[in-house]
């Protein structure tokens, strides 16, 4: 009797002993995790994550972690930075915040500060992988003094041109190929360009307003030609946002002359799809877009003419050109990056994804689809990345970058500085009362959180 | 004399229980409607009084993407007027005003009134079933999911080759070939609304000019009155209530819509040019391409559109002297 009762003891100790191995290795760890991207160019953004997940669970085992990660990706394109934002602040206000968020690095500042994601210097320090991100990157995920986001992507905005329409404005095609060159040497300045654009209204080669467009709204690209002028946007000392009234009144002079005097700017009408249209149609002589539609106008627009083949054939780049002869000219790139959630229960796993994502072959599949520029340090040697003609061409832009100010008050500032720039376009106002009301409008919202120059 | 003692009148064994039942009868009387009437009180309440409560009490404060979850905007202290400065002072404020009285009142005009009525009209006076097929398909955009209805429209006004309009008559000389919405976006505006709008007219404007009695048009046509004065004093009085309802309706109804606007223009192109005041209200509180989200200041804008919405519908109910179309006719007072 007695031996029985001991057999049985021992097998309930068996029992529970399996049961408890089991249990440990059933603590599943489940992430949310959103990703902005424009399929199927950008999906390798959320996808690699997906990849990388059995790589960090093998891992764990190896290291008797019973901790087991299970992803769940959402990622489609917004369109609208707004509602991606407004998105997770929503989610988080009812504790559902996804744990790896890929967002824009200007939104950074306004999230930071709020505490909606973590500092990730302490957690990085075990991941020796993130030293191979360029250096500069990380200023554009740095708040405070901290890190609180790891680069995904970067790219350059250039200046396109459109080949053919230069051609029938008598170009040769040797001038064509100079034109990035002369560009980079500051010999070729915006208003250079506005006046070939001026020519080509002219002689009929466009319609009004099409010889120079930017984007058809509100974004990024405005504030690489705010640069241009001289403009500032941030003062290092205080970590405040900047507006310089001399820069800006040259900034707001361009773009009213653009579109009063030299045939461009007809372009802020906020239509994407018309914006595309018109310049897949070959109706716009200049226009600065991203390197990554390069793929996006390959693959949806000239796909069955050859692709990006007909692209190099009939379209060129260079930097968005100096203000002035001899001047800098520049680029901007807006890097996305992945933070974490301070909701997220698990930040060292996630952390270990993002750094599973943060390698040569992750990030150069992405890279090559979308035509992002790279990361990390090194990788145009690495040999696939070395296989797209895009990002070797471009690479030289990394170079004359510039990013966007991280400050809670961004938003504000951004959204004030473009309605004076579509007044100017329009005519509704001249550039000096375009200045004018920038300075009332932003001393207005932001008060002491902006300086005034 | 003995006094004899009449018993008490009307006291009965049962009557303790009779009053207890006339009582509860007259307390279900009284309670019965409202509890008919609690399902939408309370919907009410919950979805629109509620919400306008909070809109009101968030226009006082400054809550932003930047404060979300840390300030405290329920708290007095921290509520203040500066959003309502920062309208009336904004520069902008004067055009968006200006478009939305425009918006408004062309497309009431025009279409949610005007069209609406000469469509109810000519329909009540052809054949029946023409006149009801007629009506039914003028119900087709109200019909077509939102979105299809605006893509539909963009597609009209799109460039030559592609859009409709510009290859129809671009071969006639007619138009410029380029992106219509972009050259004339108010006459897309107010067409894309119209169409929608007037079909809420027709349906109440022919269905009161069908419920007028016959007698009193035979007797207009007796007297020799032409159709337009049988029109113009005939049936226009006798449907002053529905045309006060459908104008009031429309009107509050133009105010506050956004989604047309949105969807085809977002209030461009250019700066402004077709911004309303519902749409900047939206732009500010819920759409910002940086995500400077500013519940605070939309909510302003949101709040001075009620207020505008109240006294419009005051001034209609003044203008078409509501209270005389309610009250008891003459002839019952009698």
């Amino acid at each position: 009797m007695k031996r029985l009762f001991l057999l049985m003891l021992i097998g309930c100790f068996v029992v529970a002993g399996g049961l408890l191995a089991l249990a440990q290795e059933e603590e599943i760890v489940e992430f949310y995790v959103r990703c902005w991207a424009r399929p199927p160019m950008e999906s390798w953004r959320g996808d690699n994550i997906v990849l990388a997940v059995a790589e960090l669970n093998a891992d764990l085992e190896a290291a008797g972690d019973p901790r087991r990660v299970e992803v769940n990706l959402v990622q489609d394109d917004p369109r609208d930075w707004g509602k991606y934002a407004t998105e997770f602040l929503l989610a988080y206000g009812v504790g559902e915040a996804p744990d790896i968020w890929l967002t824009g690095h200007e939104h950074i500042g306004v999230q930071a500060e709020a505490g909606r994601i973590i500092a990730l210097d302490e957690l990085m320090k075990e991941f020796p992988g993130f030293n191979n991100v360029i250096d500069s990157l990380w200023d554009s995920t740095s708040y405070k003094g901290e890190i609180w986001g790891v680069p995904q992507d970067a790219e350059a905005r250039p200046l396109y041109f459109n080949k053919a329409l230069l051609k029938e404005l008598g170009w040769s095609a040797n001038k064509i190929a100079a034109l990035p060159g002369k560009i980079e040497e500051g010999e070729f300045t915006l208003y250079d360009m506005l006046a070939v654009a001026k020519e080509a209204v002219d002689k009929g080669v466009v319609a009004d307003g099409n010889g120079f467009w930017t984007r058809p709204k509100n974004g990024h690209d405005f504030t690489a030609l705010y640069y241009a002028f001289g403009g500032e946007t941030i003062d290092t000392a205080t970590g405040k946002l900047v507006f310089d009234e001399a820069a800006g009144l040259k900034y707001y002079q361009f773009f009213y002359d653009a579109a009063q005097n030299y045939g461009s700017m007809s372009c802020l009408h906020g239509d994407w799809s018309l914006w595309h249209g018109t310049i897949t149609d070959g109706k716009v002589l200049f226009w600065v877009g991203g390197t990554w539609q390069w793929a996006e106008w390959a693959e949806e627009y000239f796909k069955e003419l050859g692709g990006e083949a007909y692209l190099w054939e009939n379209w060129g780049f260079g930097l968005i050109p100096a203000a002035e002869k001899g001047g800098k000219p520049n680029s901007l790139t807006h890097p996305l990056v992945y933070t974490i959630s301070s909701q997220c229960e698990h930040p060292d796993l996630a952390l270990a994804l993002i750094d599973k994502v943060t390698d040569y072959g992750p990030n150069t599949r992405h890279a090559i689809a979308s035509n992002h520029m790279g990361v990390l340090k090194d990788q145009t040697e690495y040999k696939f990345y070395k296989t797209s003609r895009m990002l070797s061409e471009a690479l030289y832009m990394l170079a004359y970058t510039t990013f966007l100010p991280n400050n809670p008050n961004w938003g504000a500032y951004a959204t004030i500085t473009y309605e004076a720039l579509a007044a100017a376009v329009g005519g509704d106002l001249t550039p000096q009362e375009a200045v004018d009301f920038v300075v009332e409008s932003l001393q207005r919202e932001l008060g002491d959180k902006v300086i005034i120059r | 004399m003995k006094k004899v003692s009449k018993p008490e009148r009307g006291i009965h064994p049962l009557s303790g229980l009779f009053r207890e039942r006339n009582l509860f009868l007259r307390v279900r009387g009284i309670l019965l409607p409202y509890g008919f009437l609690a399902p939408s009180l309370i919907i009410v309440l919950l979805f629109f009084f509620i919400p306008l409560v909070m809109v009101f009490i968030l226009s006082f404060t400054n809550l932003d993407m930047t404060n979300f979850g840390i300030l405290e905007w329920w708290r007095p202290a921290n509520w203040n007027l500066n959003n309502y400065v920062k309208i009336f002072t904004n520069r902008f404020f004067p055009k968006i005003l200006g478009n939305t009285a425009m918006y408004t009142a062309l497309t009431l005009a025009f279409f949610n009134m005007g069209m609406a009525l000469v469509i109810a009209l000519i329909t009540t006076h052809i054949n029946r079933r023409a006149g009801f097929a007629f009506r039914a398909l003028w119900l087709l955009p109200r019909l077509t999911p939102v979105v299809v209805y605006i893509m539909m429209w963009k597609a009209l006004a799109g460039p030559a080759p592609m859009g409709v309009i510009n290859s129809i008559f671009g071969p006639l000389g007619i138009g410029s070939g380029e992106y219509l919405l972009n050259m004339s976006p108010w006459v897309f505006i107010i067409l894309v609304n119209g169409f929608i709008g007037a079909s809420f007219g027709i349906i109440i404007f022919s269905a009161a000019i069908e419920a007028i009695p016959k007698d009193y048009l035979i007797a207009s046509k007796v007297d020799g009155a032409t159709t337009w004065q049988t029109i113009r004093y005939v049936t226009i009085p006798m449907i002053k209530w529905p045309l006060l309802f459908v104008t009031t309706y429309q009107t509050l109804s133009l105010l506050t819509s956004f989604e047309y606007i949105m969807l085809l223009t977002d209030g461009g192109p250019g700066l402004y040019q077709t911004e309303v005041w519902a749409l900047t209200a939206y732009h500010r509180a819920l759409s910002s391409y940086f995500g400077n989200i500013q519940w605070g200041y939309g909510s302003a804008w949101a709040v001075i559109l009620v207020i505008i919405g109240i006294v419009m519908a005051i001034v209609y109910l003044r203008v078409f002297k509501f209270g005389e179309l309610v009250e008891e006719p003459k002839i019952d007072r009698l």
